[in-house]
């Protein structure tokens, strides 16, 4: 009976990540897993579909100036429906069917540090 | 004449039956070839998929095997066996090093066993005759190729040669090599199969009607 108690204020003052109870989503193993086959493991649009065939450019999350323009909820809109919401290529895949939400906002924590920006508000 | 009639009748399922013993006794016997040959320490063949994470995905070494029965056509699978060419264009799991080759190949008395053994691993959630393979498949082709990103990951036959991605397996050849009904399974079901996989789930986004005219169009591929 102690333990449990014991294992139940460790949780709520230390937070369920630290007891293993519940892990944040990691956005860079998630990017690799996912979204590096086209816009590389650096995340310069560079990945391995990117042969003389694709029709268009993935997005180069490093272009500072470029990721300035988008807002946290741009990126987060493409990544769960996909390039046509914003008028881009569907090779942009939607992927909010295979993604829950904390996968999606720890993605877009992950782009974020891939540009060094915060992106416009909104 | 009615005599005649039951021992054809009686003749014909011992013939049967003779089939299906002989059938499963080879896939007895493959399955000890398999698991004699070190073919587990890559290929799981016990459904149904345990992966929950990423992590889980990534420590597999090789596809899982455990519907191959109704993944594959069992005369490609044969051939295959004999002679193994790179099906996926970069490693398995990997999104940067190139496949390598070099997968073990049967003997010629290994083959058959072996094919049959892994075509009787099949999954129920594979229903036969769902799909209906034409010579074309058009409504099929423009989502593959226009609507949704399938030809961004994988290869596929043009008149040139091929086009496509190199991250996912290349579907060149998948007329012969998949079974169309497993396609669609694998579309509708991704869950049941691969539960963690770098394709996105297509499920809620294309409809039943569109699966089928994907799972038809990849039938056609050469």
């Amino acid at each position: 009976m102690s333990r449990f108690f014991l294992m139940g204020l460790l949780t709520l003052i230390l937070g369920p990540t630290a007891t293993g109870v519940a892990q944040a989503a990691d956005g860079e193993k998630l990017f690799q897993f996912y979204c590096a086959q086209c816009h590389g493991t650096e995340g310069k649009g560079d990945g391995p579909n990117v042969t003389g065939d694709f029709p268009v450019d993935p997005r180069n999350f490093t272009e500072t100036a470029e990721m300035n323009k988008l807002s946290d909820a741009d990126i987060r809109n493409v990544i769960i429906d996909g390039g046509p919401i914003a008028d881009k290529s569907p090779m942009m895949p939607p992927w909010g069917k295979t993604l829950n939400d904390d996968e999606v906002e720890a993605l877009v924590r992950h782009l974020r540090q891939l540009c060094n920006c915060t992106g416009k508000a909104g | 004449m009615k005599t005649l009639a039951s021992t054809f009748l009686g003749l014909m399922l011992v013939a049967m039956a003779t089939v299906v013993a002989i059938a499963r006794a080879d896939a007895a016997a493959g399955k000890e070839v398999f698991q004699g040959s070190d073919c587990q320490s890559c290929h799981y063949t016990q459904g149904p998929a345990t992966e929950k994470s990423i992590d889980d995905q990534l420590a597999k070494k090789g596809p899982e095997l455990w519907y191959a029965g109704s993944k594959f056509q069992g005369p490609w699978l044969q051939a295959w066996l004999q002679d193994p060419q790179p099906i996926r264009p970069m490693k398995f799991n990997s999104v940067m090093e190139p496949n390598p080759g070099g997968h073990p190949a049967l003997s010629a008395d290994q083959v058959g066993p072996v094919t049959d053994y892994l075509m009787s691993l099949t999954s129920d959630a594979v229903k036969a005759g769902t799909v209906k393979v034409k010579k074309k498949n058009l409504k099929g082709r423009l989502i593959f190729i226009k609507k949704m990103p399938c030809s961004g990951c994988h290869q596929f036959p043009t008149k040139k040669k091929f086009s496509g991605g190199l991250s996912g397996p290349s579907l060149v050849g998948a007329g012969q090599r998949l079974n169309p009904d497993w396609v669609l399974a694998y579309l509708q079901q991704p869950k049941v199969f691969k539960p963690v996989k770098m394709m996105p789930v297509f499920v809620g986004l294309l409809s039943d009607k569109d699966m089928k005219n994907v799972a038809a169009h990849v039938a056609t591929f050469k």
